[in-house]
């Protein structure tokens, strides 16, 4: 791939050749406003804010369809192109028939029209006489998805997303200029595994989750970079999770993050929702007060032990459970019929097992089946632990369960935890510690040590 | 002024839209036979000789478009007639297709043969059913002569919306998708339609072919002028005598076709102004219709242009801030939406002319106006807002005074 040289703002930098001028200016921080530009859609050039002069051109040009060239002089506020009147004149034209309702926008906050004003904008209004044109509000869409339509600039990034991407085409555009409006066809639905996708990608407030919206100002979040663990594919996302006074830790949404190696930029409807069970209906204390001596016991009179292993575990952890099984000369189970879901695969993000690390568990060859026979069974949280005998089990688990154990003992899930996850395509990834709950409950490794074992 | 028929020489006869009076006037007969001793390349100098401009509206070398068209393409190629005529004040390919369709279908097979095309489609106004059928009985008595054995022609509908006349959305169209004009390419290069290199024309263009080929370059070349030449389907309408379309030259003085076709002003009355070529161009005052000569360099110079050729004419009594309203409606009804500048932009100088009218507006409304004008103008994918902003600034530069006397102050006594 040839190298070409560009000058930005009198500053010159080495890029691809034909690769995009704004992906440069996204890149490096060069501050350039835009709506329709994404770069999972690409070029779409609709919404026109993205203009800057490119030397020896007598009009400005838009920098999301601007290959670069070799010798490219750009100035992003202009030189002699009034580029920064120029956005503001558009920014106004987006703004006029929307309605100034950030007060009660959930966007609010995370908005780029809300944004590019305070940067671009800051101009009086000039409707002053002049009626907004009006369109529908609070338009349930299917998949958790709500548009409102007076507050969408038409930048098509959601009709793109369901056109080039899912390939569903369930949204789309609908009358001319600025009667122009999103819709589904008359009785039809948004309706596909990734659609809530399009709220991420919506740079305004049209369209929200249903599940997010009015549950916390975007302000009082702290993100933080993790994996979600609903399928093997371990897709990247951010938590979005707060404390608030005299509370808990609470998670409040999962984004996708973009990595082009494992999930590209989206994530499925069913894994971002997977969030609402992780810190629900957690089992906080161990069943019994005597751990230490219920477990010692226990071990000291079983002669087959085994041990389940669930494939949602850190490499970190499995590994820990391995040698201790060696040391007390335990079997390792990992039943995965448990885990397999075939309706659940699609050829886009969606793996058929869903647990984070069946990579792993396949990779060392864990026993497929059953265990049978045995005096005492040690769970870590394998749900297959319900088919069983369990007045055998001693079971480490995160939620609370309801049958009756030898003994049962809480353990932290994996947003509370650090450690590596491997996914279905064999890549490792490193997730960090999210959430410090008020009241934190021990590790794996913890109650490893804890316990002496 | 000299009579020149080029294009509607056939249009006055009984039934001339049949292929028995076509065939009896010379349709399908020494032109198409020239072209079929002729290859394809040098159809393509021939016509790029005789220097034939597209009449669509903006006047490019017809010859250069046809030349990106490539010789020996793995893909078929396609031919798409442009028949979405909806610009205000234009009506001359509805004559071509309801009077002489079969001049259309030579000229098409005569094109196909030019750009190795087996398959011409004839995108056509919805609006233009009745027209539309007389051009499809032609097809069908064409093909029933075993005329198309080489050549299929479909006819394709559109849906009402004038920015499919914009060649990228008109193929958007046809591809079944929403109307909306494509980003232009970086270099040089043809249209596609699915993917395959595709012709773009209008329906005058094509339908001067036959005569070039039959003529030769030279021949076209005594009409018009030397960068302008041969003829145009040029109309009239508004406030002149006989409205219509007529056949000239181009160079021919405006106020001389007015006059000779139109019959002048009507009523007797005084000339005010004239859109020259179809709402989407800069109007003229009556001094500078007076003085301006139908081609499209005069045009330029004079900071219009020659459009379409379809003069809206207007006489004293005009209310040129009403004529404004009116064509600014229109715009903002057909904006497509795409682009913000236009979308927002169309809509938002129509209220601004309807506060205007309303008594209620400003010497700063005016201005605002102009402001947003030139925000519309060059900034969008393709010339319809800065078409809007053309007009927008002719009128309002032109007979800003009428617009000052709407506001609060003095309000126009009507």
């Amino acid at each position: 791939m040839s190298l070409v040289q560009v000058t930005v703002d009198d500053k010159t930098y080495e890029v691809k050749k034909d690769s995009l001028l704004i992906d440069l200016l996204i890149q490096e921080d060069l501050k350039v406003p835009y709506f329709c530009y994404h770069e999972a859609l690409g070029a779409d050039g609709n919404c026109r804010m993205c203009m800057v002069e490119i030397d020896g051109q007598k009009r400005p040009q838009i920098a999301c369809d601007t290959p670069v060239k070799d010798g490219m002089v750009i100035f992003t506020k202009g030189k002699k192109l009034p580029i920064e009147k120029i956005r503001k004149d558009i920014l106004e034209l987006e703004l006029i028939n929307h309605p100034i309702d950030c007060p009660i926008c959930d966007q609010a906050g995370e908005c780029s029209l809300q944004d590019y004003y305070m940067e671009y904008g800051l101009h009086d209004s000039h409707m002053f006489g002049l009626e907004k044109v009006k369109h529908h509000k609070h338009i349930d869409l299917g998949s958790n998805v709500i548009l409102d339509q007076e507050r969408c600039v038409l930048c098509a990034r959601c009709t793109r997303f369901c056109a080039d991407v899912t390939k569903t085409h369930e949204l789309g555009i609908v009358g001319r200029g600025d009667h122009a409006h999103i819709t589904t066809l008359p009785g039809r639905k948004l309706d596909n595994p990734y659609a809530m996708n399009v709220v991420d990608l919506c740079p305004v407030g049209a369209l929200t989750s249903k599940d997010f919206r009015f549950a916390q100002r975007v302000w009082f979040l702290e993100s933080d970079e993790s994996v979600c663990t609903h399928c093997a594919k371990n897709c990247n996302i951010y938590i979005d999770h707060n404390r608030l006074k005299y509370k808990d830790e609470k998670i409040y949404r999962f984004r996708p993050r973009k990595n082009l190696n494992v999930n590209g930029f989206f994530i499925c409807n069913e894994g971002r929702l997977s969030y609402q069970n992780l810190l629900n209906n957690r089992l906080n204390r161990p069943s019994r007060a005597n751990v230490d001596g219920i477990f010692k016991e226990a071990l000291k009179n079983a002669k087959n032990i085994a041990i389940l292993v669930d494939a949602s575990l850190f490499n970190e952890e499995i590994e820990l459970i391995r040698e201790f099984a060696q040391k007390i000369g335990a079997k390792l189970y990992c039943p995965q019929k448990f885990y397999i879901d075939e309706d659940f695969e699609d050829d886009m993000l969606r793996s058929k097992y869903k647990a984070a690390n069946i990579k792993t568990i396949q990779n060392l060859k864990l026993a497929d089946e059953m265990p049978q026979n045995e005096d005492l069974i040690i769970n870590f949280n394998h749900s297959a632990v319900l088919e069983l005998d369990t007045s055998k089990v001693i079971s480490f688990q995160t939620h609370k369960n309801t049958f009756n154990t030898i003994l049962t003992i809480p353990i932290a899930s994996y947003v509370e935890n650090s450690g590596s996850f491997t996914n279905i395509d064999g890549i490792t990834q490193y997730v960090e510690k999210v959430i410090t709950l008020n009241e934190p409950i021990p590790t794996i490794s913890e109650w490893f040590k804890r316990l002496e074992l | 002024m000299r009579e020149v028929k080029i294009v509607s020489k056939r249009f006055d006869f009984e039934d001339s839209h049949t292929l028995e009076v076509a065939k009896a006037n010379g349709a399908y007969g020494e032109a198409l036979k020239k072209a079929y001793t002729l290859e394809p390349t040098q159809i393509i100098e021939v016509i790029k000789k005789s220097g034939l401009r597209g009449k669509g509206g903006g006047g490019a070398p017809a010859g250069d478009k046809w030349e990106l068209m490539p010789q020996n393409s793995d893909k078929p190629s396609f031919l798409a007639v442009n028949c979405d005529e909806s610009e205000p004040g234009t009506f001359k390919d509805r004559q071509i297709i309801s009077k002489d369709p079969h001049l259309l279908i030579e000229g098409i097979l005569i094109t196909c043969r030019a750009i190795k095309a087996k398959h011409a489609y004839i995108y056509i106004r919805g609006e233009y059913k009745q027209f539309q059928d007389i051009l499809q009985g032609a097809i069908d008595e064409a093909y029933a002569d075993g005329l198309l054995e080489n050549c299929d022609i479909t006819i394709h509908r559109g849906a009402g919306a004038y920015i499919c006349g914009e060649k990228s959305a008109l193929l958007e169209s046809m591809e079944g998708k929403r109307g909306h004009p494509r980003l232009k390419p970086k270099q040089k290069e043809c249209e596609w339609y699915f993917g395959n290199p595709t012709l773009v024309n209008n329906v005058e263009t094509i339908a001067s072919v036959p005569y070039i080929i039959e003529h030769g370059a030279e021949g076209y070349r005594s009409y018009g002028t030397e960068r302008s030449p041969g003829t145009l389907l040029f109309a009239m309408s508004g406030h002149v005598k006989n409205r219509g379309v007529y056949e000239a030259e181009f160079g021919t003085s405006m106020w001389e076709y007015i006059e000779h076709f139109g019959g002048g002003v009507r009523e007797g009355k005084k000339l005010k102004a004239v859109i020259p070529g179809g709402a989407s161009t800069e109007v003229l005052t009556a001094d500078e219709a007076t003085e301006a000569k139908l081609d499209y360099e005069s045009m330029r110079s004079m900071g219009s242009s020659l459009g379409t050729g379809g003069m809206i004419v207007m006489d004293e009594d005009t209310n040129m801030v009403e004529a404004l309203k009116n064509l600014i409606e229109f715009y903002h009804e057909e904006s497509c939406g795409q682009c913000t500048p236009c979308r927002d932009g169309t809509g938002l100088s129509d209220k601004l002319l309807e506060k205007i009218l309303s008594g209620h507006a400003t010497s700063e409304d005016i201005d605002e106006l102009l402001e947003l004008s030139d925000t519309m103008n060059g900034k969008t994918i393709c010339v319809f807002a800065p078409a809007v902003s053309g007009v927008i600034n002719s009128f309002v530069g032109k007979f800003r005074d009428e617009f000052e006397a709407y506001s609060t102050s003095k309000k126009v006594a009507k």
